[in-house]
Order: structure tokens, then C-alpha cells, then sequence
């Protein structure tokens, strides 16, 4: 609310005004008083209406700039009719009412939506679960029957797998802490599972495989870890080169432990590499290898955000090295020891 | 190999799982009981006895949480959970109520054998056969070592598994990829050339301890002991 604009709205007070004073003063003229009087009294009479509309604009200004100032503090702010003041002006009082009505719509309109919302992540969960007992079935099916084509079989399976447990965690990313146990894991066992999980298609594509040996313990929730591991290795594989190579060690940095996955496959250009964990990001290589998503490193760094484990990945020369760091607890560790 | 065979009971409402399963763990040495009528599962596990128990979760009639809790009243036999939800409230449940172990769908098969083989283990202390013993030649499991009259020679870890798997299934063709596979899931991540290799020296150390062409091999087809 600016001054000109407030005047603006005030020009029927102020011609009412206009229109009583020369109405006076031609009442006071014929009279036969003297003009300085009469200019006098309407300029006392102007006066006393500017002062007036002066106080209400400074008043007005000062309680509509607090309403301001409130509803940019609230997080929500639709629920500003909460934290106001009831008005006292009548007109003021409709506009509160309209303001209450909107936020009851908007606060139905919201729970309608969360409903909606839960009730498919929910269905959506429920899908995976049931869709995972004909992907059991068919890989038992298969492990019974070996020969070059199940192999194959066994491979898209491992991916039917992948893309399914990749819908699940997408649908818990939202809450982590809903399923989310931590415990003592070693990282040897969490890294041979990750590896079991995507065995054929390694197998498939020929990659070597080297594990260093690991004896560190570290706190987190083994099914996550095992799930991002996966995303890593199917990227690894993605992006291959000939004669792929993959790598997992561990080192520990300060009160951290790095989880290091390295391959030497084609590599991410330096430009892309603050940018791949972007949600859609393909970047250059998305251009040269088909099925590149943009999903898989932007859920990984997301659970990584709510699980507290630092991501990063870095690129120089050959290859790929994504790191994986888990921070150690000297409170936990020094409890054990006793 | 003669042991006595261990009974497994299945729990599974899924008709291909079932079959599937029993297949395997036939195979691999086990008698196996199917459930067909849900409504009286513990009736027929008190009749048949069985050593362990592969238990879904979401069964029709009674959850498998119920039916372990049930079990669990009269026997601690070994109850393994198998089950395509994978939440901790269903990890802790199952724990809570008395299962040894707790497997999410789709299973690794080499995982859940090696599940089913270590509780067997420790609930019946089975007696260890850690020598395996053919056509003269005796793998010494424990020590990493082949003996052959009085003879003996060290093993490397892939060795030692590459001639278990040959061990295991003497007297039929094992296929290159299927001893890879198996040393796959043995965490030895072996690749073609590398089998190769390997087999190559171990049959330069059974010829050393007087196993000459012990390993035979068949074209296109794999190993036979």
C-alpha cells in the first residue's frame, strides 16, 4: 500500500470535503465576512481532513504491513486466518471470512491429497510385494533349468528385480526413518550381497570383479546399502567399456570410512559431475548409452541424504570411483569396546 | 556321501514356488513335504516330523507370524522366513516370534541353501564330513589339501572349491559355467580364462600326488571327475 494509491482511494472523502468548504465559503462570502477569514477557516478545515487521513493511512499501513510480515513468517501460509487478529472493521471482517473459507478449502483439498497420495504408495508397495513372487518363481524356474538361454533370462531377471526394488525405495525415500533399522554391518557382507544381487549380469557382460578385503564394521541399515550398491553396479555396467573392471575397497579417512566403488568404464565428464545426482540428469553419456534414466544416482544421493552417508563421485582419467562414507561414532564404538 | 536325509517342510501358497522349491532342495539332497490345505498346517507338521521349515509370511487362513508363534508352543525346530516384504516390522516379527532366519524374495538359491545347511548344522550337530573321497583321491576340506594314497598337496581357496563342486557332483559333466556360477557364490569371483587357469594347475599338482587325468574334460560340454 503506497500513499498515492491510498489517496486515490480517498478522493470521495476528499471531494465531499472540497465541496463543503466552497460551499462554506461562498455561504460565509455572501454573509459578508472578509475573505482572509473564510481562507483562513478552510485551510484550518483542509488541514484538519489531511491530519486525519494522514493518522489512518499511518495506522492502516503499519497493521496491514504486520499481517505481512506474519504470513511471510509461517511456513503454511494458508493458515494465516489462525494467527491473525479477529478485525473490527466490518469490511475487514469479510475479507477475514473469506480468508477462513479459503483456508478450509485448501486444508480439505490438502487431506484429500495426502490420502490420495498414501493410499497409492501404499498400493504401490503392495504391487511390488506381489509382483515379486512370479519374479521368485521364474528365477527358481530358471536356477533349475541352466543353460545358456536361462543365464540370459536370469540376467533381465536380475533387472525386472532392480527396477522393481528401484519403485519401492522411491516410494520410501519420502520417510526412511518408517523403515529404517540401524545396526552394526560389516561392509565385506554388504558388498557380497550387493554383488550376488547383480551376479548374472556381470557374469553377462564379463566383468571382472575384485574385492579388497574389508574388516570394517559401520552403522547403518544393511537393505539400504545393499540397494545403492546395486545402483552402482548396474551403472558401472551401463557404462562399461571393453574388458570391465570393478573394484571395492574400503580406507579409513578421519572418523569416516569410504566405501570406494571404482570401475573403468567410460568415465563423466567434468561438467556433468556436480550435476549427475540431479534428478532426470544424463548429461553426455545419457547421449551415447540407451536406458539412461536420471533416476537411479538422484534416488541414491536421497537416501544417502536421510540415511547420513556421504555420496560423491569423482572422475579422473579412467573410469568412475563412486565413495561411499559412512561417519563412525566414537561414542558407539568406544561404548563396545568396554 | 551317504547322510541321512533331512526333511524340509514348504510353506508357500504359490504353486510354481512350491514345485520350484522342492525341485531344488530335492536336488540338493533334502526330502521335502509340501502344504496343500492351509486351514490344518499344524497337524500335518506334527505328523511329518520335518527338520526345518520355510515359512511365507502371507499365507491364506492364519499369517505365517501366527503359525510360527504356533509352532513354536510344542517344538523349536528351525524356521526359516521367506517373504517377498522386506520391512523391518515384518524382520523384527519374525525374529520376535522365534524364526532362525529371515530371506527376502526373490531369493539368492545359493544363500538359501547355505541358510538351510548352516541351521541343519548347528540345530542337529550334524557330523562334519569335511573329506570328501573319490576314485582314490580324498579332499580334505578343513586343511585345504587332496591326498591321493600317501601323497599330499596344498590347495589354493578356488581350488579347493573348483574340486568340491567336481567332488560334489562325481560322475557327471560339470558345465564351465556352472562351476563358475558356483564359485560366484562362494564370493570367489572367478571369470572364464581365469577357470582356465586354475584348472590347469590343479591337475599339474593331482599329477604331481599321482592322480594322472583324474579331471577329464569334455568338449563343449565341461568337467567330469
Amino acid at each position: 500500500m503506497n500513499g498515492r494509491q491510498y489517496l486515490k482511494n480517498q478522493l470521495p472523502v476528499l471531494l465531499v470535503n472540497l465541496l463543503g468548504i466552497i460551499t462554506l465559503s461562498l455561504f460565509l462570502l455572501a454573509c459578508g465576512n472578509s475573505i482572509q477569514s473564510i481562507l483562513f477557516l478552510s485551510c484550518v478545515w483542509g488541514a484538519v481532513v489531511l491530519l486525519y487521513l494522514t493518522v489512518l493511512y499511518r495506522r492502516r499501513k503499519k497493521y496491514l504491513e504486520n499481517m505481512l510480515s506474519m504470513a511471510e513468517q509461517l511456513e503454511e501460509r494458508y493458515i494465516i486466518p489462525e494467527v491473525i487478529k479477529i478485525p473490527e472493521r466490518a469490511d475487514d471482517q469479510v475479507f477475514y471470512q473469506l480468508l477462513k473459507m479459503a483456508e478450509k478449502s485448501m486444508l480439505e483439498k490438502i487431506g484429500s491429497v495426502q490420502r490420495e497420495r498414501s493410499e497409492y504408495k501404499e498400493y504401490i508397495e503392495q504391487w511390488i510385494h506381489e509382483v515379486k513372487t512370479p519374479i521368485t518363481a521364474l528365477k527358481l524356474l530358471c536356477e533349475n533349468n541352466r543353460s545358456p538361454f536361462t543365464r540370459e533370462m536370469l540376467a533381465e531377471l536380475e533387472n525386472i528385480n532392480r527396477f522393481t526394488e528401484q519403485a519401492l525405495y522411491y516410494a520410501r525415500s519420502e520417510h526412511p526413518e518408517k523403515d529404517y533399522c540401524v545396526r552394526e554391518i560389516n561392509l565385506n557382507d554388504v558388498v557380497h550381497s550387493a554383488i550376488a544381487d547383480s551376479k548374472y549380469l556381470l557374469r553377462q557382460n564379463h566383468v571382472t570383479v575384485t574385492v579388497d578385503k574389508m574388516e570394517n564394521r559401520v552403522y547403518t541399515d544393511e537393505k539400504w546399502v545393499r540397494f545403492i550398491l546395486n545402483q552402482l553396479i548396474s551403472n558401472a555396467v551401463k557404462y562399461r567399456t571393453k574388458q570391465p573392471v570393478l573394484h571395492f575397497y574400503s580406507t579409513r579417512k578421519e572418523n569416516h570410512v569410504l566405501l570406494s566403488v571404482a570401475d573403468n568404464g567410460i568415465g563423466i565428464a567434468q561438467s556433468d559431475i556436480s550435476l549427475i545426482f540431479e534428478k532426470g540428469f544424463t548429461g553426455q553419456n545419457g547421449r551415447t548409452v540407451p536406458n539412461a534414466t536420471g533416476i537411479g544416482l538422484y534416488l541414491c544421493k536421497r537416501l544417502c541424504d536421510k540415511l547420513g552417508i556421504g555420496l560423491t563421485a569423482h572422475s579422473e582419467g579412467i573410469g568412475t570411483r563412486m565413495v561411499l562414507s559412512f561417519q563412525i561414532n566414537h561414542f558407539v564404538s568406544d561404548f563396545l569396546v568396554e | 556321501m551317504i547322510f541321512m536325509k533331512h526333511k524340509i517342510l514348504i510353506i508357500e501358497d504359490d504353486f510354481t514356488i512350491q514345485t520350484q522349491l522342492k525341485t531344488l532342495l530335492t536336488a540338493n539332497g533334502y526330502e521335502v513335504h509340501i502344504v496343500t490345505n492351509f486351514s490344518d498346517i499344524i497337524h500335518l507338521l506334527k505328523e511329518s516330523t520335518p527338520h526345518l521349515v520355510l515359512l511365507d509370511i502371507k499365507l491364506p487362513v492364519n499369517s505365517g507370524f501366527e503359525i510360527c508363534s504356533q509352532i513354536r508352543t510344542f517344538s523349536d525346530i528351525p524356521i526359516i522366513f521367506v517373504t517377498s516384504s522386506n520391512t523391518d516390522m515384518d524382520e523384527l516379527n519374525s525374529i520376535m516370534l522365534g524364526g532362525d532366519a529371515f530371506i527376502t524374495k526373490p531369493y539368492n538359491t545359493a544363500i538359501l541353501l547355505a541358510k538351510i545347511a548352516s541351521l541343519l548344522k548347528r540345530a542337529y550337530a550334524l557330523p562334519q564330513t569335511e573329506v570328501l573321497t573319490w576314485n582314490g583321491a580324498a579332499l580334505h576340506l578343513e586343511s585345504s589339501q587332496i591326498a591321493h594314497n600317501d601323497h599330499k598337496t596344498d590347495l589354493t581357496k578356488n581350488e579347493v572349491k573348483i574340486l568340491y563342486y567336481l567332488f560334489r557332483n562325481a560322475g557327471k559333466i560339470c558345465s564351465r559355467n556352472d562351476i563358475v556360477d558356483f564359485l560366484w557364490d562362494n564370493q570367489l569371483y572367478v571369470d572364464d580364462n581365469a577357470l582356465s587357469v586354475n584348472i590347469a594347475r590343479i591337475r599339474e599338482k593331482l599329477t604331481g600326488i599321482g592322480l594322472t587325468n583324474f579331471i577329464k574334460t569334455k568338449h563343449r560340454q565341461g568337467y567330469i571327475i
